[in-house]
């Protein structure tokens, strides 16, 4: 009885092994299987572009082209999130099998191609259109080093789009001069409309750090500058104190928008009827008038001013945000990915991001075409006068850390004042600026 | 009370491997000799499976904790040891220490109403009728059921700043100043929403846990203490509560565990991107590895926080061998 019980125990324990060995191995060889695919047969080529960057039917008109020279092989466009989007691209651009192509926002190409996870493209260039005319900022931001690891994509720079009936019923004739203008009608609107609980005359998420830096700016202060080839916060300058004090008071008085809210979702908002004022890119416009998110009823209400100074007659300077398309280093399939990202970036195409899309193209060659629409023109024109964050490749860190939405959250809510607040966010900044990773 | 209990049980046991050792073997003398052996083959798959999902992982945890690690690092896969730098980078760091002292606070809030809750709930069970019990039961299954990830979306919708529901049915009910109301805006009302939604999830686990102790207090005890002229409060007291002392040993414990490295709650209602006032150390963590790509500090900060946690488990686990005897 004994021996049949402990055969049984046994041929147990032995399958259980062999089952843990056999699973470990499975799991160790299935790692290194792909490197050994070669170059040939029908290839997948992966791109990962950002929500709201290229509208759906230039996408598929840029896959089109690239197929009649690879007939054979096959591309997948993946839309990712702006919301945590360094967290999935760290994960993936490092990963044996990357995707091919990824726009980066401009503030996020240095940290990618510092730690070597861009394909140089200095070689290339030359076969790129338009390649010496390229937006200047937009090639700063692609060039590490005296290299080229990325190709610009496409500019945005921020205005004011507004509702040209609430103006009118408000009394406002014309768009403001200056800040104090602009919170002057801002009021005025506030209390024509503000028995509407849910009503904002400069609707301002919390988070919306890309919209407070022009006022940092618009006083003189700065986020970071550079001493000695340490970077130093500057937020708590006196400066940059009183800009924030500026776009405090405004949004204490004019924004009911969500206090620890982003602008992810302020298109939506606007297009619901309850917002007056929001600061946005000239694309937005296109996801306020949507037929399924937004509302196209708002088409001939919709007009856009430049964010002013405090000196009036001036703007004051905006964030120049863009986007870069690099190839990932990793990649096994440069080519493919090459001739897709010189489609996108060419003329053709950059045309229609233009016209369909509404960004700033990629090329100086291109800045006419908007010339004539006094809607789009705005958003050219504020470019012209812009800024851009610190040039340090843990500047992607700085962002990934929220350090200038938590600063703004805490002054907004009152949480802390504007020096405490600056203070801790400046120190902060210090600290990721010259440790890095 | 309990020690008698087991000590009861415990005699049967012992006899009953003797036996089977006895009637299985004629007196082989090599099978003897490998016997004690087979209990830790038995295991041994097991332990193997264990050391490859949890002991590597952690191996690697540890490891990554005494390197600089990031994203160059990741990118060529091979970090530089730098020593003990990145734990006094952050045992200097003044937010440690607020980081440490609010997750303490927060676990102890969470498993104290957790357990008086779980309690509560489990003497209404055995006091219900049938059709109540089944019905409060299943309730708490379906709750306890609902994957978090669903169950905390559901939750960040019921308190939505523009449409969530109980903004407008305070709104309704004429409570001012809850049109467009931010339950985030201050950490120490965020927490309280926070803590509800943890204790909500973790209650059906002690409720039915307990429930089904209760059911093991022997009614005779109860009944003569009730006839010695004890009280509810006092027969909880001096007859529930240590009868059910190991259940609740381990109930705590386990709850401890679990509200010590809350997570998902905190990311999922705060978008993904909560600020620094609502950091726990689980947050901390993975901010600092994932968000700023300091993998290295990141894991400094969860070996802390699993020190920590033996800490304070250890405590529970020393009440529980005492509890139980030897």
């Amino acid at each position: 009885m004994s021996i049949p019980r402990r055969r049984r125990a046994l041929a147990i324990l032995a399958l259980a092994l062999a089952l843990t060995l056999g699973a470990a191995a499975c799991g160790g060889s299935s790692g290194d299987g792909d490197k050994s695919t070669a170059q040939s047969g029908p290839r997948t080529l992966t791109i990962w572009l950002m929500t709201g960057s290229a509208p759906p039917a230039v996408v598929d008109a840029v896959n089109a082209e690239w197929k009649k020279a690879h007939p054979n092989d096959t591309v997948k466009v993946e839309l990712q999130q702006w919301n945590n989007v360094t967290t999935k691209l760290d994960a993936a651009i490092a990963g044996s099998n990357p995707p091919d192509v990824v726009e980066l926002g401009n503030t996020l190409v240095s940290k990618y191609a510092a730690a070597g996870a861009l394909q140089d493209l200095t070689a290339s260039r030359g076969q790129f259109e338009n390649n010496q005319a390229w937006l200047q900022s937009l090639t700063e931001s692609c060039t590490m080093d005296g290299k080229l690891v990325c190709a610009p994509y496409l500019a945005g720079s921020r205005a004011v789009i507004y509702r040209k009936s609430m103006f009118a019923k408000a009394g406002i004739s014309k768009a403001p001069a200056s800040i104090q203008e602009l919170r002057a009608d801002a009021q005025k609107l506030m209390s024509s409309f503000g028995s509407d609980k849910r009503f904002s005359a400069f609707y301002f998420p919390g988070k919306y750090w890309y919209a407070a830096l022009p006022f940092v700016w618009d006083h003189g202060g700065e986020i970071a500058v550079q001493d000695g080839g340490k970077w130093r916060g500057a937020l708590d300058s006196a400066e940059a104190q009183a800009g924030l004090a500026e776009l405090k008071a405004l949004v204490d008085c004019c924004s009911r928008a969500d206090k620890q809210g982003d602008e992810l979702k302020q298109d939506q908002a606007f297009a619901q009827g309850h917002i007056a004022m929001i600061v946005a890119n000239g694309w937005e416009k296109g996801v306020i008038l949507d037929k399924k998110e937004g509302n196209p009823k708002l088409e001939k209400d919709l007009a856009a001013f430049p964010l002013p100074s405090r000196t009036s007659g001036q703007t004051a300077p905006v964030f120049l945000g863009g986007s870069d398309l690099g190839i990932a280093a990793k990649s096994k399939n440069q080519d493919l990915a090459l001739d897709w990202v010189k489609l996108l970036a060419g003329t053709n195409f950059q045309t229609q991001m233009a016209t369909v899309g509404g960004v700033i193209p990629n090329t100086t060659t291109l800045l006419d075409l908007h010339a004539d629409d006094p809607y789009l023109s705005v958003f050219d024109a504020t470019a012209k006068n812009s800024r851009f964050t610190p040039t340090s490749p843990n500047w992607a860190n700085v962002e990934a850390a929220n350090v200038l939405p938590d600063m703004l959250v805490s002054i907004f809510t009152g949480r802390a004042s504007i020096p405490d607040a600056t203070k801790q966010a400046s120190n902060q900044i210090t600290d990721v600026l010259n440790t890095g990773s | 009370m309990s020690s008698t209990r087991v000590r009861k049980t415990a005699p049967v046991v012992r006899p009953a491997t003797q036996l089977a050792g006895r009637t299985a073997a004629r007196p082989r003398p090599r099978s003897r000799r490998l016997r004690p052996l087979v209990p830790y083959a038995l295991l041994a798959p097991a332990l193997l499976v264990l050391a490859g999902v949890l002991g590597f992982p952690l191996y690697r945890l540890v490891s990554l904790s005494f390197q600089q690690y990031g994203l160059k690092e990741l990118f060529a896969g091979k970090g530089t040891f730098i020593g003990l730098r990145n734990y006094r980078d952050i045992l200097s760091d003044g937010f440690f220490w607020t980081v440490v002292a609010r997750t303490v606070v927060f676990a102890a809030v969470c498993v104290g109403l957790t357990m008086a809750l779980g309690t509560l709930v489990a003497l209404l069970l055995r006091n219900l009728g049938r059709p109540m019990r089944v019905l409060v039961t299943a309730g708490l299954v379906a709750a306890w059921a609902m994957p978090t990830l669903t169950a905390v979306s559901i939750w960040q919708w019921l308190f939505d700043f523009e449409f969530g529901l109980v903004n407008w049915l305070l709104t309704r009910l004429g409570v001012d100043g809850y049109t467009q109301h931010n339950w985030f805006d201050q950490p120490l009302q965020g927490f309280a929403v926070i803590v509800v939604v943890v204790v909500w999830a973790a209650l059906p686990f002690v409720a039915i846990t307990l429930h089904a102790g209760l059911t093991q207090v022997p009614a005779e005890l109860e009944e003569a203490a009730r006839v010695d002229g004890a009280g509810a409060v006092q027969v909880f007291r001096h007859i529930t509560f240590p009868v059910l002392k190991p259940i609740f040993l381990i109930l705590a414990t386990l709850s401890t565990i679990w509200d010590f490295k809350v997570f998902t709650q905190i990311w999922v209602l705060l978008n993904q991107r909560p600020s620094r006032e609502y950091f726990l150390l689980g947050i901390w963590s993975y901010s600092e590895s994932f968000g700023v790509t300091r993998y290295g500090k990141g894991a400094a900060i969860a070996v802390v926080m699993v020190l920590l946690l033996m800490l304070l488990v250890s405590f529970y686990v020393r009440q529980m061998l005492k509890a139980v005897g030897p």
